[in-house]
């Protein structure tokens, strides 16, 4: 095809570009023999590395027949407007080559409104006020932009200083990607499950809790989120990010980037880098041993004997099972025991079950998302319910 | 002849090849339990005696219609911690017992699993792959006629980007597991995107490609034109069988030697674009915090890397002895291309002799490496305990730094991509424990 032709030709020109970059810095002419090879080419790759293009019908060790190639092979269809419409879903941020963004639907939601929906189906796992905890992420961790002067914290230069808070306010450079990730991963066990107001609702809200302001204007409690004003939203971190990967030639600043080994903390010997083989660490470095014996809660635990596995004691562990798999869910809405269950069991114990099991629209899982056999969840179910271990 | 002669016969003339063979070698045999039991005179009961398995008939070959690992072997598996388990270990990772594996590919049952929202079970008849946007002619495929494309067949490793991550501001794992398993290797089979564009047409102003999959996350990730015009595929194999769900059955995209998340499992779509996305992996999360307080985002490549893995933590030297020659092997990797040597060192990094690679050298895949090493006394040298570290070097010159030289650039809050020698100390007793040579 023409146009992949011409394309190729563009990437090609830019890796020779960059290379010939790396010829300038490096010093190529100390390379040892066993640090090259026959196989690969010149080029560099965007990512800095060895490229393997055809030659002699080999690409590096590997035979590559190329009169496939040749051929229009036309297998599949076009996709209908229909299809296209049902999963090109996808959100991209406002630019200056695309004021509108893409993908950003109609609608508005308001904080108040965020903050009871949040109440109902995301501070089971992320915390009041988006605090997180229990290895669920933090939404929040107060004003976005004071949070954001803490991404220079590093604890290499003073290891008692606080590190730097890494929540969607503080770091995240776009908001649609919040906005798209909150519609179609979220809430954990049940995405894709919230309407497109709701969606601004809860980022109303987020916004709200992270203290952030839209075009001057604070995202206060009586806030009202719409389409037009979320277009107007700059994250504090906007421009904390290398490279550059904006606008409608950005990929020759991200070739040159990784080109330099100095941009990552990489060593290259073909930029200056020695393999050093006597006398390499710096005078001042010690041996630093692991600090109160480590991390070793590990599943399952660590074992290098080659005996006959135990029979596993099958036995439901009823206190257990609720702290692993229920708990997180549970405590804050239909603990055991607690009164509101008597909504649930009008119809009987065995609806109770049956919709556990099959999982609910009210943001149950199937099963609590556990693999209990069918009578280990009954059991399980009649503990909720009565908050007594039979 | 009686059959007791006939049995102290043959006991001796095994003892007289001992001889033989104990004068060629006697390290290799010295200390063993076998020499032990003989000098006491009855014979090791493993060899003396009737096994189980012996006698008795095995199982029909019809038992398993899908064959399982001896049972023997269920401690070689994947491995989790509460520690990096979010979501109830949905969002989480079990990594690859590396310790145990052998050669430069995992078995599919102990390649490494990361999700961001669960293991997802794909029905492959309803599968189909969109590719849209920036191409003259947009198509669905269902999987057969995906697999219709010519085929290509690469051994790859994938790793997550933070393998070792938990370990900037000093060691946490003393476990080779832990410390750097958040990998595993296969032979992959699929086509290259390459071979399908030829068919659909890029147009010239698209600079990147979308991937998403159809997991509960809709995971997606931004992916730059030069890899998918370069060495990127769409994979349906793994080790000669389909995908296995945790690797994103029935489809995932695979970028040679870029972060395992870029790898999108499950995939559905794929559309090209002139701008970038910044999806939710594209933010905190897959970016490298810098001192300067800029982040480095798509960082793609997993860059030089190596490890020993015999010894490690998990399977010490607590038997080996003074004077015994045994084998120090090793992991190493690039993606950023093929291994050209790995250096060894006894000392934590000061000193290095070459170490020799072995096997097949692949680009952007595991390569195994080896030292043949005498074991001095009380596992010290110039009376300081060994410490064993390897540092391998790749076709495109880079060469893995040390924990000073990587910290003085990246800091200790990157998280992700880091490749700093890796060192190992043996104590007096043979034991084996992850430690770090550094500054500060
Ligand atoms: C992700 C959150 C979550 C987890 C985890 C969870 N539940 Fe639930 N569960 C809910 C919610 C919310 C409801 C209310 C559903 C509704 O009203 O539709 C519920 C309802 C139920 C019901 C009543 C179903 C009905 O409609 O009659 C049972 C029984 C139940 N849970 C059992 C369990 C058990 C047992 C576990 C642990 C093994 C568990 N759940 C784990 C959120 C959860
Ligand atoms: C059952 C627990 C659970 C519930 C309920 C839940 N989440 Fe989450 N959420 C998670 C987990 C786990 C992650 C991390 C996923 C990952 O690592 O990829 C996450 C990640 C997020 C993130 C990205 C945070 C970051 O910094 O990466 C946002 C935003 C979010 N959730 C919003 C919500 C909203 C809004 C709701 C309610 C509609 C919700 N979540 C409900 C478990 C949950």
């Amino acid at each position: 095809m023409l146009k992949l032709e011409a394309y190729k030709k563009v990437i090609v020109s830019a890796t020779v570009a960059a290379s010939v970059a790396v010829l300038a810095v490096g010093c190529v002419e100390d390379v040892k023999p066993e640090n090259t090879s026959s196989t690969k080419s010149a080029k560099v790759a965007i990512d800095g590395g060895s490229v393997y293009p055809v030659v002699n019908g080999k690409t590096g060790p590997y035979y590559a027949p190329e009169q496939k190639l040749a051929h229009h092979l036309n297998y599949g269809r076009v996709p209908n407007a229909a299809e296209l419409a049902a999963w090109d879903t996808d959100l991209q941020p406002v630019s200056e080559l695309s004021p509108e963004g893409h993908g950003i639907p109609e609608g508005q939601g308001s904080v108040e409104d965020g903050e009871e929906l949040y109440d109902a189906k995301c501070v089971m796992c992320h915390g009041d006020f988006g605090s997180g905890g229990g290895g669920y992420p933090a939404l929040s961790k107060g004003n976005a932009e004071e949070m954001h002067k803490t991404l220079t914290n590093n604890r290499w230069k003073d290891p008692e200083a606080p590190g730097p808070v890494r929540v969607f306010g503080s770091y995240w450079p776009e908001v649609t990607t919040l906005w798209w990730y909150i519609r179609d991963g979220m809430p954990h066990p049940f995405s894709d499950s919230l309407t497109d107001d709701e969606v601004y609702a809860l980022t109303a809200y987020i916004l709200n809790i992270n203290e952030m302001s839209i075009d001057g204007e604070e995202v206060d409690d009586d806030y009202v989120l719409t389409r037009e004003k979320f277009l107007k939203i700059v994250m504090p971190n906007v421009d904390g990010f290398e490279p550059n990967i904006r606008g409608a030639n950005a990929l020759p600043g991200v070739r040159a980037y990784f080109a330099n080994a100095k941009n990552f903390g990489a060593q290259n010997l073909n930029q200056g880098a020695v393999r050093c083989m006597h006398d390499c660490q710096k005078a001042t470095a010690q041996v630093k041993h692991i600090k109160f014996g480590g991390i070793k809660d590990f599943t399952p635990p660590m074992s290098t004997v080659r005996d006959l596995p135990a029979k596993k004691a099958e036995k439901l562990d009823v206190k257990k099972t609720y702290t692993a798999a229920c708990a997180m869910c549970h405590d804050s809405y239909l603990a055991p025991g607690a009164p509101e269950w008597s909504g649930y069991t009008a119809n009987g114990m065995d609806e109770v079950y049956a919709k556990g099991m099959k999982g609910t629209e009210g943001g149950m899982p199937a099963k609590g998302g556990t693999d209990l056999s069918d009578a280990d969840f009954k059991t399980m179910a009649d503990y909720l319910v009565s908050g007594k271990v039979k | 002849m009686a059959k007791k002669e006939l049995q102290e016969e043959k006991t001796l003339a095994r003892r007289d090849f001992f001889k033989k063979t104990a004068a060629a070698s006697v390290t290799a045999l010295a200390g063993t339990s076998l020499f032990a039991h003989e000098s006491a005179g009855a014979g090791d009961p493993a060899i003396m005696n009737h096994t189980k398995w012996g006698q008795a008939w095995g199982d029909p070959v019809d038992k398993f219609h899908y064959g399982q690992p001896s049972p023997y072997e269920h401690n070689n598996v994947r491995r989790a911690t509460s520690l990096l388990s979010s979501g109830n270990f949905r969002a989480s990772i079990a990594v690859t017992p590396i310790h145990e594996s052998e050669g430069i590919i995992t078995p599919n049952g102990l390649f490494f699993s990361r999700s961001h929202g669960g293991t997802a079970y794909v029905n492959p008849n309803e599968y189909r792959l969109m590719i849209h946007g920036l191409v003259e002619k947009p198509i669905v495929l269902t999987l057969a006629q995906l697999k219709r494309y010519p085929s290509v067949t690469r051994t790859h490793f994938i790793e997550c980007p933070a393998n070792g991550g938990q370990e900037w501001r000093g060691p946490q794992f003393n476990s080779v597991q832990f410390a750097k398993g958040f990998m595993a290797s296969a032979e992959w089979t699929g086509v290259y995107i390459k071979t399908i564009l030829e068919d659909l047409g890029l147009k010239p102003e698209a600079q990147w490609m979308l991937a998403e999959g159809s997991d509960n996350s809709k995971m997606g990730r931004t992916v730059p034109v030069d890899k998918v015009l370069d060495d990127a595929m769409l994979v349906w194999g793994q080790n000669g069988e389909a995908l296995r769900p945790e690797q994103g059955y029935p489809v995932r995209l695979l970028l040679p030697g870029w972060e395992g998340n870029l790898c999108v499992k499950w995939l559905r779509r794929l559309e090209f674009s002139q701008e970038p996305w910044y999806c939710k992996e594209e933010t905190s999360r897959y970016t490298d915090l810098k001192p300067t307080g800029k982040a480095i985002q798509h960082f793609y490549a997993n860059e030089v890397n190596s490890t020993v893995t015999s010894p490690s933590p998990e399977i010490p030297w607590t038997d080996v002895k003074e004077g015994d020659i045994v084998e120090i092997e090793g992991l190493a990797w690039s993606g950023m291309g093929t291994i050209t040597g790995v250096d060894i060192s006894f000392d934590g990094g000061k000193n290095y002799v070459e170490a020799q690679l072995k096997g097949l050298v692949l680009p952007k895949s595991w390569t195994r490496w080896s030292y043949m090493y005498k074991i001095p006394k009380n596992f010290q040298e110039n009376g300081k305990q060994i410490i064993l570290a390897s540092r391998a070097m790749d076709d495109a010159g880079y060469i893995q730094p040390t924990i000073d030289q990587e910290v003085s650039v990246m800091g200790v809050e990157a998280v992700y991509h880091r490749n700093a020698v890796e060192t190992w100390e043996v104590t007096e007793s043979g034991k084996v424990n992850h430690v770090e040579i550094r500054s500060v």
